[in-house]
């Protein structure tokens, strides 16, 4: 490696040749242990800028915004069969209870309807008795 | 040799359902991901829709997710960063008739520089330099990643991504200079 691009690289990636591309970390390291004055000399202002990147310090995770993305996730299909089946479940034993109830209520106005009925007659054949007495008193 | 992509089989768990594969990759990935958010954007507000709505997709892709097309965490980046350009974009475009006031985020004579004050330079200098340089220079130094992934991740060679870098740490360098040179 030779000198201008031990600099230029030191430029791009910074101070830290650990951090620098997998294939020149080893050429870096060479030169750095054959000409150490000059290999510091060209690292020492690029570490200088890393120190002071690295006092912005990234925006910490809110618990809040942390359990907003977990909300997010879709659910457990293993839960939500287990919840559908039970939701399916309940849904047949609502509509069998409806249907019976539907039947008992069914039953008990058929039967007011016949009581009516009976009543309704019992009525008309008390008028049928009466039209007999107003006839018979005018004749 | 090819190391794999280490969140598969984390992904593949929260393709099936798995609560606890959720919150690991919850775990691993958000810190990350807001962190990119928030160094492209420079607004924490902003930076959290942008994690949220990262995680959205990458719910909706881990039931899909074909291994070996792209590393999970690449693919990651790269929706954030088109979710961060998107409003990059209409911040631009909003902009224009209204620039937004300059805040002096520089140190107070009275106060000398403080851990926090450099920060807020630092986030200053950043902010002010062009979107790309300010991409390659949050993928590679921030987020750590190698030049090879942070140039596809940007759609450039690697030497276009190698001169994004080097303008972008001059940049910084020259806004910094009474701080880098002490």
């Amino acid at each position: 490696m030779t000198r201008e691009r031990f600099e230029d690289l030191a430029e791009i990636y910074g101070g830290d040749i650990a951090r620098w591309p997998l294939a020149e970390r080893d050429a870096a390291a060479l030169l750095l242990a054959a000409d150490p004055d000059f290999a510091k000399a060209a690292l020492a202002a690029p570490a200088g800028l890393d120190d002071l990147l690295g006092a912005w310090a990234p925006q910490p995770v809110t618990h809040q915004l942390r359990e907003a993305v977990i909300a997010s996730a879709p659910r457990s299909r293993a839960r939500s069969g287990v919840r559908g089946w039970f939701w399916r479940a309940g849904l047949g034993v609502g509509l069998a209870g409806a249907c019976a109830a539907g039947l008992v209520v069914g039953v008990r106005l058929s039967d007011t309807v016949v009581q009516q009925d009976d009543t309704v007659s019992a009525a008309l054949s008390g008028y049928d008795d009466l039209s007999e007495v107003v006839v018979g008193e005018g004749a | 040799m090819d190391p794999g992509d280490p969140d598969e089989a984390l992904l593949a768990r929260v393709g099936e359902g798995d609560p606890a594969a959720v919150r690991a990759l919850v775990a691993r990935k958000l810190p990350r991901l807001l962190a990119l958010a928030g160094r492209m954007l420079g607004d924490a507000a902003e930076a959290e829709d942008v994690a949220q709505e990262t995680f959205v997709r990458a719910w909706k892709q881990a039931r899909d997710w074909r291994p070996g097309v792209a590393k999970f965490d690449t693919w990651l980046h790269r929706v954030a960063l088109n979710l961060c350009y998107d409003r990059l974009r209409r911040r631009r475009e909003v902009a224009t008739d209204n620039p937004p006031e300059q805040i002096d985020e520089g140190p107070a004579p009275d106060r000398g520089l403080q851990a926090r004050d450099v920060g807020l330079r630092v986030a200053a200098a950043m902010r002010a330099l062009p979107d790309r340089q300010r991409e390659a220079v949050s993928l590679c130094h921030y987020q750590e990643l190698s030049n090879i992934e942070a140039a596809a991740l940007m759609g450039v060679s690697v030497e276009a991504l190698e001169s994004l870098l080097s303008r972008g740490r001059r940049a910084l360098r020259a806004a910094l200079s009474d701080m880098v040179e002490s």
